[in-house]
């Protein structure tokens, strides 16, 4: 229970991080995808169904930000958390390179699915420049975070389980 | 068990969203109540990181933007006794030109529409898209299609509002198109925002007719026969300018007057260019006025 309330709060400085803090620094050409990190981990590291709600929570967050169809983000969250919710059997502590492999994949195909339904519908069609010039900065931004942050957040996981059992066996 | 309830959750979600995005995509304002009720929450948070990431990175840069100061203060000094000088000249020019305009009948003066002050507090982190989001909204008159201005240069529209917050998209947004023209020559063109083009800060200007008189340098400003930005504001300066292969039109690029990488304030024109538009009509039309008129003048 505190770890969902911790998750959740730490999916909306992640997002406040993001739209107010990132855009002030203006040596960044490109920023990590916070939102995307944290769904993808929590559908790593706690399974295809807690992902697919902090998808949920993610993607609504943005849709609210942006003015086009609504459920347009909330529709990439949702299946990010679960897809990489699947690969959990696969997940064992400090085990980080499949991790990286994960957030390469999902940025990829995040920004695949921007491109594809609100770039390639108008008919801009030059993939490469969008490629190097938006998605690869975006990519290794969001990598180099992860490594950082997939730490963090199994230390924090642990800590919060521990005393998560802690409590549970004092009501016991 | 649970993976089969988790993919029924799945399922009915996904469809959920589709269904969304399809009427959302239709009507947008059904949303509105929500966006205004999360914009209560999210909206002081999201100016509370905001002011506190400026203020700390404020501090750390100043330091180093204080020397530029000290060198920038010089050469403005020199600047500034060039610019009363002509300020003077100008003042004169002015009650020449005020009464000239009189002579002919000029009522319009652009240029001179009431504004509203408001803070950048929240950009698009990724580079797909130049939207922001500003600190003031339908509290404050705020409406969608209002026009925003910075630094002297238009710098986008309102696209949604909630009570206390509104979104602006930017005119170097690659979906931004904003019909312009060219202040000396009249011609008129389009300016389209351009994500290939954003690096080099430039936009593209296309639509423009080979007879024209457009030149690299000229001035170009929002046109009058645009339905959403008000006339003779300006956006930026034309370069490059050269012959289509269709040989029918011209295009080039578009240098923009406002600086898009430090936006922090922005002033929100309160006017409405359909409000505009309904006041010109029934001016100009008396109700005794026929029909085919009315729909001309539209």
């Amino acid at each position: 229970m505190r770890r969902i309330f911790f998750n959740v709060l730490l999916i909306i400085l992640a997002f406040t991080i993001q739209n107010c803090i990132f855009p002030l620094l203006p040596f960044l050409s490109a920023s990590p995808n916070l939102l995307l990190i944290l769904t993808f981990s929590f559908g790593f590291i706690h399974g295809k169904e807690a992902g697919m709600y902090y998808g949920l929570l993610s993607g609504l967050l943005m849709d609210l930000f942006y003015t086009g169809p609504f459920g347009f983000y909330t529709l990439i969250f949702l299946y990010v958390g679960y897809v990489n919710g699947i690969c959990t059997k696969y997940y064992y502590e400090d085990y980080i390179t499949l991790p990286l492999i994960l957030s390469v994949l999902n940025e990829l195909a995040y920004n695949f699915y921007i491109y594809v339904f609100r770039f390639l519908i108008r008919q801009k069609l030059r993939v490469g420049y969008y490629f190097i010039n938006i998605v690869l900065p975006e990519i290794i931004f969001t990598v180099v975070t992860t490594l950082l942050l997939y730490r963090v957040f199994l230390i924090l996981n642990r800590h919060l389980e521990d005393t998560g059992k802690r409590g549970d066996s004092n009501i016991v | 068990m649970e993976s089969k309830r988790s993919k029924y959750v799945l399922i009915s979600l996904t469809v959920f969203c589709v269904l969304l995005i399809g009427l959302t995509s239709m009507r947008d304002e059904w949303l509105t109540p929500l966006r205004t009720g999360v914009g209560y929450i999210l909206i002081p948070v999201q100016s509370g990181v905001n002011s506190v990431g400026s203020s700390i990175y404020g501090e750390i840069t100043d330091l180093s933007k204080l020397r530029n100061a000290q060198k920038e203060n010089r050469e403005m000094k020199d600047i500034i006794t060039q610019l009363t000088e002509e300020n003077t000249r100008l003042q004169s020019e002015e009650l020449e030109l005020n009464r000239l305009r009189k002579l002919y009948g000029l009522d319009q003066q652009y240029g001179q529409y009431e504004k509203v002050g408001a803070r950048v507090i929240a950009n698009d982190s990724s580079n797909w898209f130049q939207v922001f989001r500003i600190d003031k909204g339908s509290k404050d008159g705020i409406a969608v299609n209002m026009n925003v201005m910075a630094g002297g240069g238009l710098v986008g529209i309102v696209t949604d509002v909630g009570a206390n917050y509104a979104t602006v998209r930017s005119i170097i947004d690659d979906s931004s198109r904003v019909s312009g023209m060219a202040m000396q020559s009249g011609d008129s063109c389009i300016i389209a925002g351009d994500l290939t083009l954003f690096k080099e800060g430039r936009l593209r200007i296309t639509n423009v007719l080979k007879e024209s008189d457009l030149k690299d340098g000229d001035k170009i400003v929002t046109s009058n026969i645009s339905s959403v930005f008000l006339p003779g504001l300006l956006v930026g300066y034309a370069s490059d300018i050269t012959n289509d292969s269709n040989n029918v039109t011209k295009s080039g690029y578009l240098v923009p007057a406002a600086e898009f990488d430090s936006l922090q304030d922005v002033l929100v024109v309160t006017k409405l260019k359909s409000d505009m538009m309904k006041e010109e009509a029934s001016k100009e039309n008396p109700p005794a006025e026929t029909q085919a008129t009315e729909g001309a003048s539209r």
